[in-house]
């Protein structure tokens, strides 16, 4: 009960971000009854979608300054449940979904005891091995289709299904995603008033001091890193069927890990706002450069070239993100 | 048993490449404590110059070397003053993110310039020649040349930084940077000739690695992951320790060799159906995990 | 009745024995002092009984039960806090925030947590600062924050570790009320590590004295300042020598 009402109190941000936020919600209610791109509305899809991702990575990295680089790896285990089960069984959406949250974090767990032993650099780095592990053993796995992947032939169904949640338009995609989104963000807003959010943030600046505390850092990361875990799962699994065809080097790369994690601290790492900002620069950035320089001959490469430039800039310039430039701001005004 | 002792040369001999792939990394991380995500990126832009040098000057592959090395140093060098010399002032997770967009960038730079197909030395002194050394060890000669010279250069980078005024400045502010400046030593510029060492021996590691690996674009993830495994398990910025342990992960490269000889030797139907080939490198994460779990300063760690 | 029960602790550092054998009782309702020249191992002696170093030798036990081996989170949730002479649970919270951190021990509600933080910021005289960062606070406010934190958690026994460093006298004053507050009002037993010797010999109704990692002197703290090992280890020995 108090936790609901948590998630639906946002009455400490100044009232100019809530006005921004509704308006963006209103703009997201309203976008598909304008007319728009199919590449507009693909490109809003994935920005709800990395959005979901970064809020997730948000707990562990950024409210607990543990840097996850390795988010992928849960994101295939959902998107892979819950295919794998629709193309076997026939598995409603809406079962295979928490199924698969089940299998990410019980790996979660068994992955999660060793490597919260690790600090700083070693952890991040222990995050891509056990990332890349997995997706080497979906890539010689023959039951989930090796590295070829797996398809979801959505020919089958009689559009729209809502059970499978296999539709013809991407319409409907978006309002199933935009709904996981607003769960999202107050799940979040909950979150970060929790018992949790604020032991985490504490982890994050002295655990020393947290233990003294009497927090159990050990047993607060390992189920923070849970939470993040069910976050990417479920949307993992919604990501499948979207897409429709998944591969481990698709779906399990370093570089996806890489983005989700660099879509939050560009945003703002540790706040509500932050990955949501993160998504929504780097997401359309990312495509339309694809779009614009990617297509073109003998342009191959140049996309990216000023992607990793961008991430270069920020990481260097703004750390703290663009959250953290508007807090400062804020900070300076008032004193 | 020739399957065995096969394995275990093949091992060593790649295994002393891979240290001196790691060996930069080990300097960079020892002397500023920063994770280099674009290493294997430098490796494979130094495999590029040794490829393009050699083909446009008709001179052997392995006389590219020094100028490979030159090219990496500079390399180094630019990366430092131009931008991580920012970088370090910021948050651990900006660092991380930042290295990887200069991976980002040096690999679609490669991408744009070169093209992604497969490219392959054909010509050279030892391509192609090989010693039969009797018991199942056949040494091809690139791959003994590239051990040979790997351990040439760890030999020459030990003395610089043990035997050298330079070296010791260079300990001096990998152990305290601030105390270092108080002695006058400029901290700034040892940074960077850190990244010009740590560039150049990685470049020529690449150079030596080209006469019998072929390049893409591509490459450099597999070997960045393989440079932290070794780093890891020799310790961070301990240079003897990336050696040995770069030796380690060699064979553990050969583990699917290793494996056919146990299945051979036990008669095990169901060892020969795994796919072990597949899992090359899964062993070297794998690894890494466990090695950092059970010794989190590896086996010659003396910083943390 | 002993609270706190330290024997024979020992603890080195390489070759360096920071605490020789230590042993001393802090009794239920009492403010103890603890007091030696820069070195004599006071924080680490605080540092073993909270369980933030593992101990070479000795035994630790706190209410009478055994909490020498215990992880430092387990021997805060049975009633030991201690600050830390810089101390701020998150930066990223503000005053009232970082209080809960430690309200939430015992709580899982944020309504609670809040209005038991809300209620240590009034005794402690914090009110107007709730809102505030730690790092804007002006030091001899940080240091107050530092003690809320701890209480947080609602201790039984609280390590005070150097509260009036850096404090010019009149800020000290308020800090000397404001422990003798926690002590007589709250009833939470104290052991302070203090340099500030007047401080100490107004609050504490014993000291214990350590010099160079061992006890070399406990009891009245008027006493102890005349005892002349005490006198010794603090002015050194030829001076001692030549003037008393």
């Amino acid at each position: 009960m108090e936790t609901l009402k948590n998630a639906l109190d946002f009455s400490d941000f100044p009232r100019l971000d809530l006005t921004l936020a509704a308006s963006v919600a209103v703009f997201l209610l309203v976008f598909p009854f304008f007319s728009h791109s199919s590449f507009a509305m693909s490109t809003l899809i994935q920005f709800l979608i990395f959005s979901l991702y970064g809020m997730g990575w948000n707990t562990i990295g950024g409210y607990g300054g543990q840097v996850d680089l390795g988010k992928a790896q849960y994101l295939g285990i959902g998107a892979y449940t819950t295919s794998v089960m629709l193309l076997r069984w026939d598995t409603p959406f809406w079962i295979s979904m928490p199924i698969g949250i089940l299998f990410s974090v019980t790996w979660s767990f068994i992955i999660g005891y060793p490597l919260f032993k690790l600090k700083g650099h070693y952890f991040a780095i222990a995050t891509i091995a056990t990332s890349l592990v997995l997706k080497d053993l979906f890539e010689v796995w023959e039951l989930v289709g090796g590295s070829r992947g797996i398809e979801i032939l959505a020919g089958k169904y009689q559009t729209p299904d809502f059970v499978h949640l296999i539709f013809k338009g991407d319409d409907y995609y978006y309002y199933v995603i935009l709904i996981f989104f607003f769960i999202g963000i107050l799940f979040m807003n909950a979150f970060r008033k929790s018992r949790l959010g604020f032991q985490l943030r504490s982890i994050k600046d002295n655990e020393d001091i947290a233990r003294s505390l009497g927090i159990n850092v050990h047993w607060a990361k390992i189920k923070t890193y849970a939470v993040a875990t069910a976050f990417v799962s479920a949307v993992g699994s919604f990501h499948a069927c979207y897409v429709k065809n998944i591969e481990p080097e698709d779906t399990m790369s370093l570089d996806i890990s890489i983005l989700i994690a660099l879509m939050a601290m560009l945003g703002g790492a540790g706040s509500l706002w932050g990955p949501i900002i993160g998504a929504a620069v780097l997401v359309p950035l990312k495509s339309y450069l694809k779009e614009w320089l990617g297509a073109q001959a003998g342009m191959v490469g140049i996309d990216l070239i000023i992607y990793g430039a961008i991430i270069m800039i920020i990481s260097a310039a703004e750390p703290r993100g663009i959250w953290g430039m508007v807090e400062k701001a804020r900070r300076r005004k008032r004193n | 048993m020739e399957i065995l002792t096969g394995s275990i040369s093949a091992g060593l001999l790649i295994g002393m490449v891979f240290a001196l792939v790691a060996l930069g990394l080990t300097i960079i991380f020892g002397v500023m404590d920063i994770v280099n995500f674009a290493h294997g990126e430098f490796l494979m832009l130094g495999m590029y110059t040794a490829l393009l040098t050699a083909q446009a000057t008709g001179f052997d592959p392995l006389l590219t070397i020094p100028f490979a090395g030159l090219v990496g140093f500079m390399l180094g060098v630019i990366c430092y003053l131009g931008f991580v010399k920012y970088l370090i002032r910021g948050p651990m997770v900006a660092q991380l993110l930042g290295t990887f967009g200069l991976m980002l960038v040096l690999r679609n730079l490669a991408l744009f310039l070169f093209g992604s197909e497969d490219r392959t030395i054909h010509e050279g002194l030892l391509v192609g020649q090989s010693f039969d050394l009797g018991m199942g060890v056949i040494v091809p000669a690139t791959k003994l040349a590239a051990a040979v010279l790997s351990v040439v250069l760890f030999t020459a980078v030990w003395l610089l930084i043990n035997r050298t005024r330079i070296g010791k400045a260079l300990m001096a502010t990998a152990l305290n940077a601030q105390g270092a400046r108080y002695m006058g030593i400029p901290t700034e510029r040892m940074n960077a000739f850190a990244w010009g060492i740590g560039g150049a021996t990685v470049t020529m590691a690449g150079a030596l690695l080209v006469n019998f690996w072929s390049v893409t674009p591509y490459v450099g993830l597999l070997f960045t992951m393989i440079a932290f495994a070794i780093v890891a398990l020799g310790g961070f910025g301990s240079i003897p320790g990336a050696f040995f342990a770069g030796l380690i992960v060699g064979l553990i490269t050969e583990l699917p060799g290793i494996w056919d000889f146990i299945a051979e030797m036990t008669g095990f139907a169901w060892m020969v159906d795994v796919p072990m080939t597949s899992f090359k490198y899964t062993w070297v994460y794998l690894a890494y995990f466990l090695i950092m779990l059970i010794r989190p300063r590896g086996l010659f760690g003396w910083k943390h | 009745m002993a609270l706190l029960e330290v024997t024979n602790l020992t603890k080195r550092f390489g070759g360096l024995t920071a605490n020789d054998a230590v042993s001393f009782e802090v009794t239920k309702g009492e403010l103890l002092g603890l007091i030696g020249p820069n070195g004599a191992g006071k924080t680490t002696l605080f540092n073993c009984i909270a369980g933030l170093h593992p101990i070479d030798a000795g035994t630790v036990h706190f209410q009478e039960q055994n909490i020498t081996r215990l992880a430092s989170h387990e021997i805060a949730r049975l009633g030991l806090a201690r600050t830390f002479q810089i101390m701020v649970a998150s930066g990223d919270l503000n005053v009232l925030e970082n209080i809960m951190v430690g309200c939430f021990l015992h709580t899982g509600s944020r309504m609670k947590a809040k209005a038991e933080a809300e209620q240590i910021l009034k005794d402690m005289e914090l009110s107007d600062l709730g809102g505030y960062l730690v790092s804007e606070l002006p030091v001899a406010a940080q240091k107050r924050v530092a003690m809320a934190t701890a209480l947080g958690t609602r201790p039984k026994l609280l390590l005070l570790d150097e509260v009036a460093a850096g404090l010019n006298p009149s800020e000290i004053e308020g800090i000397t009320a404001i422990i003798q507050r926690i002590h007589t009002e709250m009833g939470i037993t104290v052991m302070l590590i203090e340099h500030v010797m007047e401080m100490v010999m107004n609050l504490s109704q014993r000291v214990v004295v350590l010099d160079y990692g061992r006890k070399i002197a406990e009891g009245d703290p008027k006493l102890v300042v005349k005892d002349p090992n005490v006198i010794k280890a603090y002015l050194g020995e030829r001076y001692a020598k030549e003037h008393l």
